[in-house]
């Protein structure tokens, strides 16, 4: 049932991308409202490892540009990907895939610091790098300026990355079998 | 068994819609029982009614208040008046152990961390559960679970717990165990349940079809009526209506 | 779940999907191209009447989609007041909403089957490589069909919060929704397999 259980996860976990950023009140708290959406593709990195995380977060991204309204606010289709985010949501799945793959070969050590850490890496590092490339495209700024504007949003994924990282602990002891980053 | 305070459960012509379309229409009724039973097929909007009874919807129309407190606008007062037990104990449990999962709703009503732990172990104690203390909430049984919201709800001594189809798909004895439990409750129960067997001897009973008050009378009378009715429809075949 | 496609019919909506989303292209490229304040109201002047063409709704749901891109225009519009470079603002601003319109026009005159087709089509290198690409228009028709349900769920996680706290979720009630995709991914694994399984079809008929 290798195959089916691959599948049906990599479907579910595109799905709590979606979710996560559609429920409004799924809030991350610290007093600060930030959206949780970007939690969701750490999470498949962390979870599902680098292949089959970064499939769940590229099955997404073709549902949004397919046409479906899966982005948070309910955004989604082609306008998603010549708008100033472009950047982002085209890197989703290469942070994914980073996140995965620190966490797969970084066996030593706490899984929630691994797992936090490789989603900093990826779903930082990496997602900005695109985000900030994006934007500079789009708004005809210099990588410099770009990261200026970009960087406020910073402090706040670094806060999701350890979230991520602690839900991956979570996780891993009440399903350890399905954190196949682990497996 | 001493007497709590009893509060008026009161809803004035009270209306819920979606998207254009009534659930529910019409409500009104007024109560002070100490065992209320709410009856009706599925779908007749007996889940809707509870959510609007504890707050966590607001009515299109009309008024909903518990104690004189509205539950929607005041959720400050809300938590500490009425509890809610749901449907499925797995869409509830929010935290990985039985004391985290306890502590919870006695943190948000202000209670210092330590002395929370102190009182859910307390309770713990109360019901002969001590060593559940740091169990891991999803290896507990169907039955475990839904005790443990149960007593999550008990700690925050609400005057009326609302409970929706709590014993949906348990087993016999482990719904007899739960009512056990449910019936030492000093304060207000709101029970809602298709089943009348569930709600044998309350005070009274709602009966709720097609979105509005159908019956609102004693238990015994009130049952027997709807008894009839749900026998009579059993031998039609509206399973057949799509819009059911 | 519904789709961004417009259920106000227009003649767009007969227009072949490979054909627009190739026009989408070359429209891209030529707006990053023909960067004077000129062109640029040209371009958007065509876009407004384009969508105008639709009537009236289908103006006015391609504006509403169009108002998340305000805090960029303000960013980009204070940012080159305050540089004194105008006329460069309102190009970047034109061509941005220029080409998320276009992006969006083409969206909402084509439906969810249209665009899994060409989807399909693009996917064809891959089936050469023997890449059973069934697995995925698959995989496409779960999410679907997931995302629903799941919001319910989660919904109902943060109704459980609500019915014993005052103060707004926190990143706890992620913990059980993940779970739950977790579980439901095991039951429709093993209901798949019940129904046949999703076998892997590579060459064989």
């Amino acid at each position: 049932m290798i195959l089916e259980k691959n599948v049906t996860l990599i479907a579910l976990f595109a799905a709590l991308i979606a979710v996560l950023g559609l429920v409004p009140q799924i809030m991350l708290g610290f007093g600060v409202p930030i959206t949780a959406q970007s939690l969701g593709v750490m999470l498949c990195g962390t979870v599902l490892g680098a292949k089959r995380g970064g499939l769940a977060v590229l099955l997404f991204v073709v549902l949004v540009a397919i046409g479906l309204p899966l982005l948070s606010g309910g955004r989604g289709g082609l306008g998603v990907f010549s708008a100033p985010s472009a950047g982002f949501v085209i890197g989703f799945p290469v942070a994914a895939f980073v996140t995965g793959l620190i966490t797969e070969k970084v066996r030593t050590g706490n899984l929630a610091i691994v797992a936090g850490s490789a989603a900093i890496v990826g779903g930082v590092v990496v997602l900005y790098a695109f985000g900030i490339v994006g934007f500079s495209i789009i708004a005809d700024k210099t990588l410099g300026e770009a990261t200026v504007v970009m960087g406020a949003f910073i402090p706040g994924d670094i806060i999701k990355a350890i979230i991520a990282g602690a839900l991956t602990a979570a996780l891993y002891k009440a399903r350890p079998a399905s954190v196949l980053s682990r497996a | 068994m001493p007497q709590s305070e009893l509060i008026e459960i009161s809803i004035r012509d009270m209306g819920f819609a979606v998207e254009g379309r009534d659930i529910l229409a019409g409500i009104s009724f007024t109560t002070s029982a100490r065992r209320i039973g709410v009856v009706g097929r599925n779908g007749s909007g007996k889940s809707t009614l509870a959510r609007l009874l504890a707050g966590l919807l607001t009515p299109t129309k009309g008024k909903v208040r518990l104690g004189g407190i509205d539950p929607d606008a005041d959720r400050a007062k809300a938590i500490e008046t009425v509890g809610v037990l749901f449907q499925n104990p797995d869409h509830q449990i929010i935290f990985p152990t039985v004391i985290e999962e306890l502590a919870f709703g006695l943190t948000q009503l202000g209670t210092a961390k330590n002395k929370a732990i102190e009182m859910a172990q307390a309770l713990l104690s109360d019901f002969g559960k001590s060593h559940w203390e740091e169990a891991a909430t999803h290896t507990l049984s169907q039955g475990q679970k839904h005790l443990l919201c149960l007593m999550s709800v008990l700690l925050m001594k609400p005057k009326l717990i609302i409970l929706d189809e709590p014993f949906a798909g348990l087993d016999l004895p482990t719904k007899l165990q739960l009512g056990r439990y449910l019936s030492k409750f000093e304060g207000q129960l709101l029970h809602i349940s298709h089943d009348p067997l569930d709600i044998a001897g309350y005070d009274e009973v709602i009966w709720i079809d097609g979105g509005a008050l159908k019956v609102h009378g004693p238990a015994e009378e009130t049952l027997a009526v709807y008894l009839d009715a749900m026998t009579e429809q059993g031998a039609s075949d509206d399973i057949a209506d799509l819009s059911r | 779940m519904i789709s961004l496609t417009s259920p106000v019919r227009t003649r767009a909506h007969d227009w072949p999907a490979g054909g627009k989303l190739l026009a989408l292209c070359i429209a891209s490229i030529a707006l990053f191209k023909f960067s004077t304040p000129l062109a640029q109201l040209s371009a958007i002047s065509i876009t407004l009447v384009l969508y105008a063409l639709g009537g009236r709704t289908f103006l006015s749901v391609g504006a509403k989609r169009l108002w998340v891109l305000w805090p960029f225009v303000v960013v980009v519009g204070v940012w080159h007041l305050v540089t004194g470079e105008i006329a460069e603002g309102a190009v970047i601003l034109m061509r941005m909403v220029t080409s998320v319109a276009l992006a969006n026009f083409v969206t909402m005159t084509t439906r969810l089957t249209d665009m899994m087709d060409v989807l399909r089509w693009l996917m064809t290198p891959l089936r050469l490589f023997r890449i059973d690409t069934s697995a995925i228009e698959i995989s496409i028709a779960m999410v679907i069909r997931l995302v629903p349900t799941l919001i319910l769920k989660g919904r109902q996680i943060v109704d459980a919060w609500r019915a014993r706290s005052k103060s707004r979720t926190n990143w706890r009630v992620v913990l059980p929704l993940a779970i739950m995709a977790i579980d439901d991914a095991d039951h429709m694994a093993a209901a798949l397999k019940a129904r046949g399984g999703l076998v892997a079809r590579s060459g064989r008929k």
